[in-house]
């Protein structure tokens, strides 16, 4: 186990070199996240500065559930985004025997010496609007911020079984950079509250793909505005990233090294 | 005349070409056939339930903005480019000198290329996605003013691929211009009306975008597809609003060629 933790930990300082040895592409793609961060909420804005809104949501409660999305984006995009599109290049290159030749899980080895620092301007985004938000909101209990980053953590599982999913898919599907839009789709019920959507889909959204995990059901804990119910919705989360696992491992064993 | 055909020869080759290369991924084009619908049922659930009981929302009703979204996303079928993108890394590895040794200019040959794809979108992505919409969704698809519909698609087109083109000269100078590409994918998708019809905008921003070539790309054309009567912060008919469509792409026909001529004198052919 300590082993694993230097390992991940040397990687982490070697994506850190990398990226100040590029300082300025990094400055500036940090920059442009945090920029489309700012103006992705503009939608929600627009609509209630034209005097609509969602039936029982103020806008700041929209935009927390928004901003969450965005900082949960932003750690999965650091810690697990990798695991795709290195996957992928991989396949599609036929050169994933270097991952499988090291002498630990290829799942681990990818995930650490992948670490992606583009996420943090996205999390820093988040990060903003969702303290802005929630000083619009009212002041939050201490209870319902551990109730926040447990189902917060919970939607970063969500996201890293997205990954590992996507990543297992492009074993079968080489070369298929539209993978992560067919998910990035899907992740859209989880930017709004589940409310305005029909009951099949709340529970699609709730406990199949559990993206309701990632935005919705995090801001609404900051917001009291959940049940003990929706703790249950965590179990299909961690189901899901089993599932993941499970299916990534699997589709290794169908790699046949020829490219494509 | 002379000049003429063979110049269309030149296009259909090249567009056929990549046609044909294009072909090899056309289940990488159906992903739009899935994710086309989710999206668009997204947009359907969240204006809905914004709604609510409004009649109108900055002069649309709800069916004009389901219309809207679908429309919208068809144009983008049509329309997808990334001039932008093959220039930089054409210009950034230096083989863009290839080119400038060929008996053709290479926009002529970036837009056959388009061209060629597009046509691919049309069979695999626009198509799919408009009898989805039209016959499981139930949205009247079918355009109010065709001809005026066609013609200012077309434009759009021309528009969406002169500008990207421009994007990519960026690297001439920058070498690597992706930063410059994100943020003018950034900019364009907010005000091209891609995320929110720009009648949503306060007015001045909306007047500032007359001058401005985003709503040429998306907001224009789907208006007029829906058959918008009034269109954009200025109230343009269908006619008006072509014209001015028409005017904009010239522009920016003329300022491609112009911007072209300067920066092809930066190039090094060194690459990086």
């Amino acid at each position: 186990m300590m082993s694993h933790v230097k390992i991940y930990l040397t990687c982490l300082r070697t994506s850190f070199s990398q990226a100040a040895a590029y300082r300025a592409d990094f400055l500036m793609s940090n920059l442009i996240t945090l920029l489309s961060n700012i103006l992705f909420p503009l939608a929600t804005i627009l609509i209630y500065t034209n005097g609509a809104e969602f039936t029982g949501w103020s806008m700041w409660e929209v935009l927390l559930i928004q901003s969450v999305f965005s900082m949960s984006s932003g750690v999965a995009t650091m810690v697990c985004s990798s695991i795709l599109w290195v996957t992928m290049d991989h396949v599609r290159q036929g050169s994933f025997e270097t991952v499988l030749l090291k002498p630990i899980s290829p799942l681990f080895f990818i995930l650490s010496a992948h670490f992606d620092t583009s996420g943090i301007g996205l999390f820093a985004g988040g990060l903003t609007l969702t303290i802005i938000s929630s000083v619009h909101v009212g002041v939050v209990a201490f209870g319902n911020v551990v109730q926040f980053l447990i189902l917060f953590l919970a939607g970063l599982i969500v996201l890293c079984g997205l990954d590992l999913v996507m990543a297992a898919i492009s074993f079968r599907w080489v070369g298929n950079s539209r993978i992560p839009e067919i998910f990035d789709s899907m992740k859209e019920f989880g930017k709004y509250p589940l409310v305005i959507f029909p009951k099949g889909v709340r529970i699609v959204a709730s406990f199949v793909i559990p993206v309701a995990m990632v935005g919705f059901f995090p801001a609404s804990a900051l917001l009291g505005k959940i049940g003990a119910w929706t703790f249950l919705s965590v179990i299909p989360c961690v189901l899901f990233l089993i599932f993941g696992v499970w299916i990534y491992n699997r589709m290794i064993k169908l790699y046949e090294g020829v490219g494509g | 005349m002379n000049y003429l055909k063979h110049k269309w020869e030149e296009c259909r080759a090249v567009a056929f070409v990549t046609y044909k290369e294009w072909s090899a991924y056309r289940t990488h084009s159906l992903v739009s056939v899935f994710v086309g619908p989710v999206y668009f049922i997204v947009q359907y659930f969240i204006w809905t339930a914004v709604y609510g009981d409004s009649g109108s929302l900055a002069g649309m009703e709800l069916t004009q903005m389901i219309r809207y979204f679908g429309v919208s996303a068809l144009i983008g079928y049509l329309t997808m480019d990334f001039a932008d993108w093959n220039l930089q890394m054409l210009v950034r590895t230096g083989k863009f000198l290839t080119f400038m040794l060929r008996p053709v200019h290479h926009r002529f040959f970036a837009l056959s290329q388009k061209i060629g794809h597009r046509i691919l979108g049309f069979f695999f992505e626009f198509l799919p996605c408009l009898l989805i919409f039209h016959f499981l969704f139930r949205i009247n698809i079918v355009p109010a003013r065709m001809l005026w519909t066609i013609l200012s698609v077309m434009l759009a087109f021309l528009m969406n691929f002169y500008v990207n083109y421009c994007i990519g000269m960026t690297a001439f100078y920058l070498v690597q211009a992706g930063g410059v590409r994100a943020v003018y994918q950034l900019i364009s998708q907010i005000f091209s009306g891609a995320l929110i019809p720009l009648s949503f905008f306060p007015e001045t921003v909306q007047w500032i975008m007359t001058f401005l070539p985003f709503q040429y790309t998306n907001y224009i054309p789907a208006m007029v597809w829906i058959g918008n009567k009034s269109i954009g912060q200025m109230g343009f008919t269908i006619p008006q609003a072509v014209m001015h469509q028409t005017i904009a792409v010239l522009i920016v026909m003329v300022f491609s060629e112009v911007l072209y001529r300067a920066s092809v004198k930066k190039f090094t052919a060194v690459g990086a």
